[in-house]
């Protein structure tokens, strides 16, 4: 892979029908087991009173942060964001775990992105943007989930630069 | 999950078609490792790809689910209690043909019911298989009433005089406007890209209007407006629009003229020169809860804006008079003359892998006895469509009666004493309606078998169980769209435990029955045979691709011909003409179903007396992380919404219900304790419980699983339509601790 690259999801919510095919898939491709830890989640939010409502759905998971506030709120420095692709991951031999630490990546990740097992005193866990897809010319399980085609990944240059789509950008 | 220990084994990848009982067919790529799945990917190949939904994305957990029936089983305990020893499958087949020959030796072929069902929705591994068996030796009593759309088929028939109506999805990107009925495509995958091209026509600029007593998920992302009406009360909307375009003189007279018979007959129904009702948009009102405002502006906007596809859903019409619903939005499908052009909407009638219905898919047929020997010479059913061929015998019981049949008998005026039954790909104690009667009507058999993948609800009941494969156990052919294509369904692990496919079940009674047909071949053989009479041309290179797509220069349209040249392509019908006016429903001489659209007040609906005591109108949806009963165990789906009943914050809060609260649902036919989900996207005075949770009784019979079958209703529609969303309730709190 090129160095330097920015990896980053970009994601449509006009497009999202909150069908969760992307949260599955995370959930298969990377073994997660049921119980509360979700790389990727869909968030949704319902406003108005009948008959007048509206319903958005979103599509997150960690945003592969510029500037992660998660690396600079953990004290054992087991967070790191990645040279060559700019993906955030998380070093599991040297993260404290919840309970020995507090959460502090948690706490400080406005995304919800770190996720926690319900093992004792979990290690953090969390969306690594599929790094072993990249290698075999695969984008993220998600992205080629999606039936809408509601989610993408790239260099974010590329992505902010295709036409008509909209910004999103993580912590900047 | 099975896979303990690390897989040592190099991984390989195996592409095959995905198969469940939804109405999409996708494109999978399964990981194996020591012959165990590891992982799923999807579609990675040539646009459109057939990208699979959460619930195939959740295949492995199936595969691996615990409750998965390992061995043949005999009933140890009572029926339903789920008591059962292990035997042999020699044993196994032995019993069920000892059984099925002292049935029919004491009582005749008739006693044996067999109920199949769509199941994986494949071509070769069917319960069709079983059924045409039962046929070769001796026959048995069939059932009719396709659950799912058997309203659609009755009007489609009766309209066109042919299932081929409907356009392809895709050329739903020619519409300029498409109002969604009560019609939810991101939930039910109605073909697997349906939801993607209503996209792009809508960031295309074509406006959504969606009409439904939900705002469904496909109305929130896809619908510009919505339309909220009363269940079971569309055809009377769909009847005041058409008041609407003829006051209006909107109506497209010329199409009506060329195409058409009877539409003054229609007009005059609609205009009340008969009965002195006109049908006005504050008739409609009255009835829909739907404004009058809103009826006309949604008729003038659908008969001015060409071209426009008004999509009639198949959920409305599983309701009481379903087929007036299918048969109104034809009626004004043609008054538009949105028929037989790109863009337009004829009116969809089933689900296109029925192969009689979709893109004239071509496969050869597994053998069938050349029919049930037992129907030879009954007449049809007085309310049944010569059309219908076969299905309209009058030695078949509708579905929603087999419940009351076999309690009933002959006694009862039904064509059969019941006394044996199988059942295969199907789960009637689930699905069909009035869940507690079929309880009863199961536990008076003399003898039951039932094949399946899992413990189900009816294979409780069961005194021998056999042990099913999963699809991906076992090699298959599927048909689906869009663009239409053959999937080839491969085997991708070995059967798990001892479970057979059902052709190798069929086999193995086959031969005690003195059947040869299917000796020495394997279920690639058969397909190969199916294969030859499609349009697969190359079947060694369609297993290896997975799939064949059949190329078309544009998108299919229904009735092309007979619309651009109707001189040479008369329609299917006795007139030659769409039949808005039917001479064969006008030959029935019933007043239930009459020949022209009508409007008929549905029992258990909001104006029965009945409503006093149960108030609630309940719809039976269907769930994004189910298939009807599959998937619903699956830890993966389940832990992402819970089975609940949804009510609109008014009906709760004057209920004392909260969100998350036990309710207890209820009727004259059962009691359900679920979770109650307030929501402001339900009408009021409606309630929605999506079907196919596993019905799971506690001692006092109380439902604790949330099927919503021990809440309808078991009656048919006149014309053969399941009534699956016409049932009255009443919704209470219990004081019971949060699940």
């Amino acid at each position: 892979m090129r160095k330097g690259l920015k990896l980053a999801f970009y994601f449509n919510d006009a497009r999202c029908t909150g069908c969760y095919a992307c949260v599955v898939a995370c959930k298969d491709w990377h073994d997660i087991p049921p119980g509360p830890v979700f790389f990727r989640r869909v968030v949704i939010t319902e406003k108005g009173h009948y008959p007048r409502v509206s319903v958005r759905f979103v599509s997150t998971a960690c945003h592969h942060c510029d500037k992660p506030l998660c690396i600079a709120a953990c004290p054992a420095g087991a967070i790191s964001k990645r040279a060559e692709d700019g993906i955030v991951v998380v070093d599991k031999e040297l993260c404290l775990g919840r309970e020995a630490c507090g959460g502090a990546c948690q706490k400080a990740c406005p995304h919800d992105a770190p996720q926690f097992g319900t093992e004792p005193n979990p290690r953090m866990q969390k969306c690594d943007l599929c790094y072993d897809r990249w290698a075999e010319g695969k984008r993220p399980i998600c992205v080629e989930a999606c039936p809408m085609r509601a989610l993408d990944a790239g260099d974010q240059d590329t992505l902010e630069s295709l036409d008509g789509r909209v910004k999103e950008r993580g912590q900047s | 999950m099975p896979p303990k220990q690390k897989p040592k084994g190099k991984e390989k990848v195996v592409k095959t078609a995905c198969s469940s009982h939804c109405g999409g067919r996708c494109l999978l790529e399964v990981h194996v490792q020591d012959g165990v799945i590891t992982r799923i990917e999807t579609d990675r190949g040539e646009e459109p790809q057939l990208r699979a939904c959460l619930r195939c994305r959740a295949y492995r957990q199936r595969v691996y689910d615990p409750d998965r029936l390992h061995y043949p089983m005999r009933r140890t305990g009572q029926r339903g209690e789920g008591r059962f020893e292990r035997i042999s499958w020699d044993e196994a087949l032995d019993t069920i043909v000892d059984e099925l020959n002292r049935v029919r030796g004491t009582y005749g072929p008739s006693a044996v019911l067999f109920l199949g069902g769509g199941g994986d929705a494949t071509q070769l591994h069917t319960s069709r298989l079983l059924g045409g068996l039962l046929a070769m030796t001796g026959g048995y009593t069939d059932k009719w009433g396709i659950q799912s759309f058997e309203g659609g088929l009755f009007a489609s028939l009766a309209t066109y005089g042919t299932l081929s109506s409907h356009n392809a999805f895709d050329d739903l990107l020619n519409s300029r406007l498409i109002i969604m009925w009560g019609w939810n495509p991101v939930t039910t995958i109605h073909e697997t890209n349906t939801s993607w091209y209503l996209l792009q026509a809508k960031e295309a600029g074509a406006k959504i209007i969606t009409v439904d007593p939900r705002y469904t998920d496909s109305a929130a992302v896809l619908a510009s407006q919505w339309i909220p009406l009363r269940p079971g009360t569309d055809t009377a909307v769909l009847i005041a629009m058409a008041y609407v375009m003829i006051m209006e003189d909107l109506f497209d007279k010329a199409f009506l003229d060329a195409y058409t018979i009877g539409f003054e007959k229609f007009r005059s129904y609609v205009l009340g020169e008969a009965d002195g009702i006109p049908k006005t948009p504050a008739w409609a009102e009255a009835i829909s809860g739907a404004s009058a405002q809103v009826i006309k502006d949604l008729a003038r906007e659908y008969a001015t804006t060409k071209p426009a596809a008004l999509v009639a859903g198949i959920g409305p019409g599983r309701s009481a008079y379903g087929e007036q619903y299918h048969r109104a939005s034809k009626t004004l499908a043609a008054m538009t003359g949105n028929i037989g052009i790109h863009g337009g909407w004829a009116g969809r009638s089933s689900v296109p892998q029925v192969q009689f219905g979709g893109y004239d898919f071509k496969l050869g047929k597994m053998p069938d006895g050349g029919g049930n020997p037992i129907e030879r010479g009954v007449p049809p059913r007085k309310e049944g469509l010569p059309t219908l061929k076969g299905s309209d015998s009058g030695a078949r019981i509708h579905t929603a009666e087999i419940a009351d049949a076999i309690l009933k008998g002959r006694a009862g005026g039904y064509p059969a004493d019941i006394k044996m039954a199988l059942i295969m790909h199907t789960n009637p104690v689930n699905q069909y309606p009035n869940t507690n009667k079929m309880v009863q009507a199961l536990r008076k058999l003399e003898f039951l078998v039932v094949a399946e993948q899992v413990m189900s609800a009816t294979a409780k009941f069961a005194d021998i169980v056999l042990p099913c494969s999963t699809s991906l156990e076992r090699n298959d052919i599927a048909v689906g769209g869009v663009p239409p294509f053959y999937g080839y369904v491969k085997k991708v692990i070995e059967p798990l435990y001892e479970s057979r496919s059902p052709l190798e079940m069929c086999q193995g009674l086959a031969s005690r029955l003195d059947i040869s047909l299917y000796e020495g071949k394997t279920d690639d053989d058969w397909l190969r045979e199916l294969a030859e009479k499609s349009h697969v041309p190359d079947y060694d290179a369609f297993k290896e691709q997975v799939i064949y797509r059949i190329k078309s220069a544009e998108p299919h349209v229904a009735f092309k011909q007979q619309i651009e040249d109707p001189e040479h392509n008369p329609f299917p019908t006795a007139s030659g003409k769409i039949e808005i006016y039917s001479q064969e429903l006008a030959a029935m001489n019933s007043p239930e179903i009459p020949p022209i659209p009508t409007y008929i007040e549905p029992w258990e609906g909001p104006r029965d007396p009945l409503a006093n005591k149960y108030p609630l109108q309940l719809i039976t949806t269907h769930f994004k992380r189910r298939a009807h009963t599959q998937f619903d165990r699956v830890p993966w789906l389940r832990e992402l919404m819970p089975q609940a009943i949804s009510i609109n914050t008014r009906d709760a809060e004057a209920r004392g219900i909260r969100d998350g609260d036990t309710v207890k649902v209820f009727n004259e036919r059962g009691e359900i304790r679920i979770q109650a989900k307030v929501t402001e996207r339900i009408m009021p005075r409606v309630v929605d419980l999506p079907q196919g949770a596993w019905y799971d009784p506690d001692k006092q019979g109380i439902d604790r699983g949330g099927c919503a079958n021990v809440l309808t209703r078991d009656k048919h529609s006149p014309g053969g339509a399941a009534c699956h969303n016409t049932a009255l309730v009443e919704v209470a709190k219990v004081d019971e601790e949060r699940p």
